[in-house]
C-alpha cells in the first residue's frame, strides 16, 4: 500500500467533513474581515436607531416605538453573532494555511465547529424574528399568528443549516414586504427621508436575493456583502436626516 | 376626518406657538394658536411650567408664557420624534 492510499483510507472522512465545513464558507479569501466591517457598520446602524426609539418610547409609550427597538436590537445582535463567527471561523482557517498540516486543520475547525453552528443559529434566528417584529408593525398580528410564525421561523432556520438558501428567501420576502410598507409610506407623505429609507431598505432586500446565490460564485458574496453595506449605511443616513430635518421644521 | 391630536401633539404645537412668537406669548393668543380650550390649556400649562419648559412672568399688568432653554430644546426633541414616526410610518 502506498503512502497516499494509507493517507486517504486514514483521513477520507475527515477529508470530506473538512470540505462540507469549508464550502459554508463563502467568502473569497481576499475579502476576510471586510465582510466582519460591514456588519458591523450594519450593528451600529441598527442599535443606533433602536437606541433613540426605545427612548421616543419611554416620552411616549407607544407599543410601536418599542416594537421597532426590540426588532433593531435584534437584528444588531444578529449581525453581532454573524461576525463573531465570521471572525473565529476566518482566524481558525488562517491559522491552518500558516501551519500547512490537514491533521491540524480538521481539529481546529472542529472546535469551533460547535460555536460555527450556534452563532449561524442565532444569526438566522435573531435576524428572521427581527424581521418578523418588523413586518407585525404594518400588518397586526394576533397571538395565533405570532405563535405560528415563530415556529415556521424556527423551522426555516433548523433546514437553513442544510440549505442557507432558506434563511436567505425567508429574509427575502419579509424584506420585500416591509420595503413595499415604506414605499406605500413615500408615496403618502413625499419627505426625503421616506424615499432614503425605502432605498436603504430595497438595497437590503437585494442583498438578500443575491445571497440565495452565492453558492455559484465568491464574488456573488463580495457583491452582496457591498450591497449590503450600502443598504445600512443608506439606513445610518436616513436616521441621521430624520435628525436634521426634524430640527429644521416648523409648525405645520 | 383629521386625526385625534395626541398629547405629544398638543405640546408641541404649544411650545412651536411660543417659539414661532419670538419665546414670549400672552395665555390668550397661546390658548388660540394651540387650539386648545381654557381649561384643556390650563393643565397642559400647568404640567409644562412643572417640567420647567416654560416660566410664567408679569410685564406691565400683562402675564407671558416664555419658553425655556430646556423647553426649546424638548421642542426639537419632539419634532425629531414626529420626523421620526412619519419617516417609519409609526
Amino acid at each position: 500500500m502506498t503512502y497516499r492510499a494509507v493517507f486517504h483510507k486514514l483521513f477520507k472522512p475527515k477529508l470530506v467533513f473538512l470540505k462540507a465545513m469549508i464550502q459554508l464558507v463563502y467568502s473569497p479569501k481576499w475579502f476576510y474581515g471586510k465582510d466582519i466591517i460591514i456588519d458591523l457598520i450594519s450593528v451600529f446602524a441598527l442599535l443606533l436607531i433602536a437606541f433613540f426609539s426605545a427612548k421616543y418610547y419611554s416620552l411616549k409609550k407607544n407599543k410601536n416605538h418599542l416594537l421597532l427597538a426590540i426588532s433593531f436590537v435584534l437584528m444588531g445582535l444578529s449581525f453581532l453573532f454573524k461576525a463573531i463567527t465570521n471572525f473565529t471561523i476566518y482566524s481558525n482557517m488562517l491559522q491552518t494555511k500558516q501551519l500547512g498540516l490537514i491533521m491540524l486543520t480538521y481539529t481546529t475547525l472542529k472546535s469551533s465547529n460547535l460555536l460555527f453552528f450556534i452563532g449561524f443559529l442565532m444569526y438566522r434566528v435573531l435576524m428572521l424574528l427581527g424581521l418578523y417584529l418588523l413586518y407585525s408593525i404594518y400588518h397586526k398580528q394576533d397571538k395565533a399568528n405570532l405563535i405560528l410564525i415563530i415556529y415556521l421561523i424556527m423551522i426555516s432556520t433548523y433546514f437553513s443549516r442544510s440549505a442557507y438558501y432558506i434563511f436567505h428567501m425567508t429574509a427575502l420576502i419579509l424584506l420585500y414586504i416591509i420595503t413595499s410598507e415604506y414605499l406605500k409610506n413615500f408615496k403618502r407623505n413625499k419627505l426625503p427621508t421616506n424615499k432614503w429609507l425605502a432605498s436603504s431598505f430595497a438595497l437590503i432586500t437585494i442583498s438578500q436575493a443575491i445571497f440565495i446565490f452565492i453558492k455559484i460564485h465568491t464574488l456573488l458574496y463580495v457583491i452582496a456583502e457591498l450591497v449590503q453595506l450600502m443598504g445600512y449605511a443608506g439606513l445610518l443616513i436616513t436616521f441621521i436626516k430624520v435628525l436634521k430635518d426634524g430640527k429644521k421644521k416648523g409648525k405645520k | 376626518m383629521a386625526r385625534k391630536r395626541e398629547r405629544s401633539d398638543i405640546v408641541l404645537d404649544m411650545l412651536q406657538s411660543i417659539q414661532d412668537k419670538g419665546g414670549r406669548i400672552k395665555p390668550t393668543h397661546l390658548m388660540y394658536k394651540a387650539n386648545l380650550a381654557h381649561q384643556q390649556m390650563k393643565s397642559y400649562l400647568e404640567e409644562l411650567v412643572n417640567k420647567n419648559f416654560i416660566r410664567k412672568v408679569k410685564e406691565n399688568k400683562y402675564e407671558y408664557i416664555i419658553i425655556t432653554d430646556a423647553g426649546s430644546r424638548f421642542v426639537n426633541k419632539l419634532k425629531q420624534m414626529k420626523e421620526f414616526e412619519e419617516t417609519f410610518g409609526l
